[in-house]
């Protein structure tokens, strides 16, 4: 994949809706590597799925270029980009069953009757839904209805796939069943796709590349493991997984002064000044009072439990420290010996100085 | 909560009074008798079979019938672009549009139909079928638009976009996707169009003449002239007509819904 | 400019059936009448000034007024516990409750008034109920008067009002009210704590629009008056087909169409008002 073009371009993709004070989507660049999967992760009205209407043609940019193969499809109408798009309501034609939704685009592309029905059926059963064909959608539940809307748009081999939050309408239980299913049908097919979703751990699960959106920009493009393990950004660090804030000083040397003169190691290489840092439960390593720290864990803070919150797989320990609070948590099974834990237990938590994620403060 | 008995009774009295004319009318048509007095004397079909052989409005009943058709028809075909227009497309001006298409609906159709007298007689064209149809159209095409536009703005925009997304061009997918979802509502909207001209009295009264002549205004002539069970029998048969008419936009699109005002 | 363009065909009929007849209708009213009675071109504003130095109109006015306010405020208060049973009804019978009370929109109001009649003529339902219990010698005037005119008027009215309620009231959580009661608010205290109040902008939104319906009424008053109760409606009626004094006919319908102008700026002002609360 060195050296190819990316299959999917965005130039400083700009859209300003009338009356709004600031753009909707504010300079979007990034490149997509083909068949790659792509999610657009941000909370709602950060342009994420403005971003992908600009990108399936329903949406004209007030600035900027979409090249997709390097071909610069900005001007094109959406009857001619190539795009099968899922909407977020999946927008399946009442009036047609399964098999006539499946085999609109080819019919609109003129392909014959024989055709056309042969490759809605592949399409459907691709879906696993090759036995409810001369179905209507409301005769459809919303998983098989999901699936329809995606056959749909599979049917005219497009370009690039679209997914608008495809997940949301779905309950709870379906919807790591359908992600899992998703995500092995688009690595089977190799189709480039761009996947919309306020859920992180859809966007974590299921993506290549994550790019998380915050009004209107992206904060930070990268894999997901990144994504999660290094935050680039102080609204990547909020947004996405949990974790406490700490207000202070950046010295030089990396070192980060906070609350009490307590001075804690970072790796962090940005200039001295007023900062903020980040640091995510699970880095947080519990040890008895006077217990020594593991090898590598530079920063020791002593901290009084103030509450314990079971929620099934883990308990969240909330601590208070000099520094202000600090989340850690318990692994039922793996942390037993931490159990009979009680608020007001004293603790001490260690942690690596690459675990303290440094922004500048706002 | 439960509606309490004193609702249910108030709201009973409400319906009463809507419902107890068309019970009257019912009763009465049947009569045998002269006039129409209550209880009548003994029950007869009498008056509908005079009513059914009376020339006068059987001559008016088939020009009211071909009148209505001939302007549903038009409302609808003139109507349906503008209410498309109302309902998915986004341009300046539109909701100005939208009240202009709607204002004849909001003046007293009494002015109307005197404004049309005045401008139509100097030019012949009361008591002709091109004054009629201009007038009736006044009240079916904002009636026409109104349906329609609540039809076409229950289709989901995102349909037609994902017609376009699927490649079809813009008039493409408007006739093959959101027409055919569309239609119930249209039908419903030419039934009620159909009724809203059958049934328009007043202004009619200013527009026709001994050469061509509506139902309804009939009806109204009759009726300030004399009230026999002949009239209550025409009466009848058109509440009859009326909410048959009632139970197809029912089925089609929900009468309340066609009939609400936003 | 395509929306423009795909309302065009409608646009063109309505300005034939409404802006000309509108126009013509001004500028008639600006000519005037001679001795003889026929009209004669002219600009003056002479049919307005005998219009409003006439006590007769001014009379008419006020009939007018009071016949449309009074049946307009009768037809809500008939119309809000139908209202208010549509909205409490289960879904089952939400529906045909409101189509029972809105129905009688389509039906011809002259086959309404015809069984209005029936009821309250001399030898109607009422007063054959009344005289066959003895409770009354001779009939009862119920029709060919005001009483008549009053009666139909409401009929026609309601469906209206319970439209415009059922839209407003549909805006209100029926949890207040539940609220309410578990506070220990008894049902009439809680109706006219809660329910009222906050339906008092449907309420007169619905009596704004009975009260124009109502000033613009004609049939009604013509056949439930029985040529014996003028309003504004008749009078124009007779001034342009009776007299054929299209001047007098046309000055009379701008003075009410430029009243009922004025009660809807104020129904919209209303509604902008109840819309901001609600």
């Amino acid at each position: 994949m060195s050296g190819a073009a990316p299959h999917l371009r965005l130039e400083g993709l700009t859209r300003h809706y009338g009356g709004a004070p600031a753009p909707a989507v504010d300079a979007v660049s990034l490149d997509l590597p083909r068949g790659a999967l792509l999610a657009l992760l941000g909370p709602s009205g950060c342009g994420k799925t403005t971003t992908l209407r600009m990108i399936a043609g329903l949406e004209r940019p007030d600035g900027g270029r979409i090249l997709v193969g390097g071909q610069d499809v900005t001007a094109l109408p959406p009857h001619r980009r190539q795009m099968g798009v899922v909407f977020q309501s999946y927008a399946l034609f009442p009036h047609m069953t399964a098999a006539g939704n499946a085999a609109f685009g080819l019919e609109m592309r003129g392909l014959g009757r024989a055709e056309r029905a042969r490759r809605a059926q592949a399409a459907l059963e691709m879906v696993g839904l090759g036995a409810l064909a001369g179905r209507r959608p409301r005769q459809l539940s919303g998983g098989q209805q999901q699936r329809v809307a995606l056959a749909r748009a599979l049917a005219i081999e497009p370009e690039l796939l679209l997914l608008d939050e495809p997940l949301s309408a779905l309950d709870a239980k379906l919807r790591e069943g359908v992600r899992d299913e998703i995500r092995a049908l688009q690595q089977r097919l190799g189709t480039t796709t761009v996947f919309v979703t306020h859920d992180q751990t859809e966007a974590l699960a299921m993506a290549d590349l994550v790019a998380v959106m915050d009004a209107g920009r992206v904060e930070q493009l990268a894999p997901p493991e990144e994504i999660f393990e290094r935050p680039a950004t102080r609204f990547v660090a909020t947004f996405v997984g949990r974790a406490a804030r700490l207000a202070g000083r950046l010295e030089p040397g990396g070192v980060f002064r906070c609350g009490g003169g307590l001075a804690l190691r970072s790796a962090s290489g940005l200039a001295p000044g007023p900062a903020e840092a980040f640091l995510r439960p699970h880095r947080v390593r519990l040890l008895a009072p006077a217990e020594a720290p593991p090898p590598g864990f530079d920063n020791l803070l002593d901290a009084t439990l103030a509450r314990r919150t079971y929620t099934g797989e883990v308990i969240a320990l909330e601590t208070e420290t000099a520094a202000g609070p600090v989340m850690a948590e318990l692994h039922a099974g793996t942390d037993e010996a931490w159990r009979g834990l009680a608020p007001g237990a004293p603790l001490r938590l260690a942690f690596r100085a690459a675990d303290l994620a440094v922004f500048p403060a706002p | 909560m439960r509606p309490s008995w004193m609702l249910r009774l108030f709201a009973a009295f409400g319906l009463l009074v809507l419902l107890a004319p068309g019970a009257l009318v019912l009763v009465v048509s049947f009569s045998a008798g002269d006039f129409l007095t209550f209880p009548p004397p003994g029950f007869s079909l009498r008056w509908y079979e005079a009513l059914f052989t009376h020339a006068g409005l059987m001559s008016a009943l088939a020009t009211s019938a071909l009148l209505a058709a001939a302007v549903s028809a038009l409302a609808l075909l003139v109507g349906a672009p503008a209410a498309y227009a109302i309902a998915r497309l986004d341009f300046p001006g539109r909701g100005v549009l939208a009240t202009l298409l709607m204002a004849p609906l909001l003046l007293p159709t009494l002015v109307l139909g005197l404004g049309l007298l005045l401008v139509l007689q100097p030019l012949g064209l009361v008591a002709t079928w091109p004054g009629l149809m201009l007038g009736h159209s006044l009240v079916a095409i904002p009636f026409a638009v109104r349906i329609m536009t609540t039809a076409f703005a229950a289709v989901p925009k995102e349909l037609e976009a994902a017609a376009w997304t699927l490649g079809a061009t813009p008039l493409r997918a408007a006739l093959r996707v959101t027409l055919p979802n569309a239609a119930p509502g249209a039908i419903a909207a030419g039934v009620l169009t159909f009724l809203v001209s059958f049934d328009e009295t007043v202004i009619s009264l200013f527009l026709v003449g001994p050469r061509l002549t509506t139902l309804p205004v009939e009806m109204f002539r009759y009726a300030e002239r004399t009230t026999d069970p002949l009239i209550a029998a025409l009466a009848m048969s058109l509440i009859v007509f009326a909410l048959l008419m009632v139970a197809v936009v029912e089925r089609l699109m929900g009468f309340t819904r066609a009939m609400g005002r936003d | 400019m395509i929306g423009w363009l795909l309302a065009a065909p409608a646009l063109a009929v309505l300005a034939l059936a409404f802006l000309w007849p509108m126009a013509g209708l001004f500028r008639i009213s600006l000519n005037r009448t001679t001795e003889t009675g026929a009209m004669e071109t002219a600009l003056t504003t002479e049919s307005y000034g005998k219009l409003l130095g006439d006590e007769f109109i001014r009379e008419l006015v006020w009939n007018t007024l009071v016949l449309a306010g009074s049946s307009a405020a009768i037809a809500v208060a008939l119309a809000l516990p139908v209202a208010l049973m549509v909205r409490a009804a289960s879904p089952r019978w939400r529906g045909p409750l409101a189509l029972m009370a809105i129905a009688p929109l389509l039906v011809s109001g002259t086959a309404r008034l015809i069984g209005w009649m029936a009821i309250l003529g001399d030898n109607g339902l009422i007063n054959a109920l009344l005289m066959g219990l003895g409770l009354r010698e001779t009939p009862w005037p119920l029709i060919n008067n005001w009483t008549g005119v009053r009666i139909g008027l409401v009929e026609s009215l309601m469906p209206y009002a319970v439209l415009v309620l059922i839209a407003g009231l549909g805006r209100l959580d029926p949890r207040l009210e539940e609220a309410a009661a578990t506070l220990g608010a008894g049902r009439v205290r809680t109706f006219f704590r809660v329910t009222l109040p906050l339906a008092a902008p449907a309420l007169l939104a619905a009596w704004l629009l009975a009260l124009v319906l109502g000033i613009s009424a004609f049939i009604t008053p013509r056949l439930m008056g029985g040529g014996r109760v003028f309003v504004l409606a008749t009078e124009i009626y007779d001034q342009a087909l009776e007299y054929v004094n299209w001047p007098a006919a046309s000055a009379l319908a701008m003075l009410l169409l430029g009243g009922l102008v004025l009660l809807m700026l104020l129904r919209a002002a209303v509604a902008k008002f109840a819309g901001g609360r609600a």
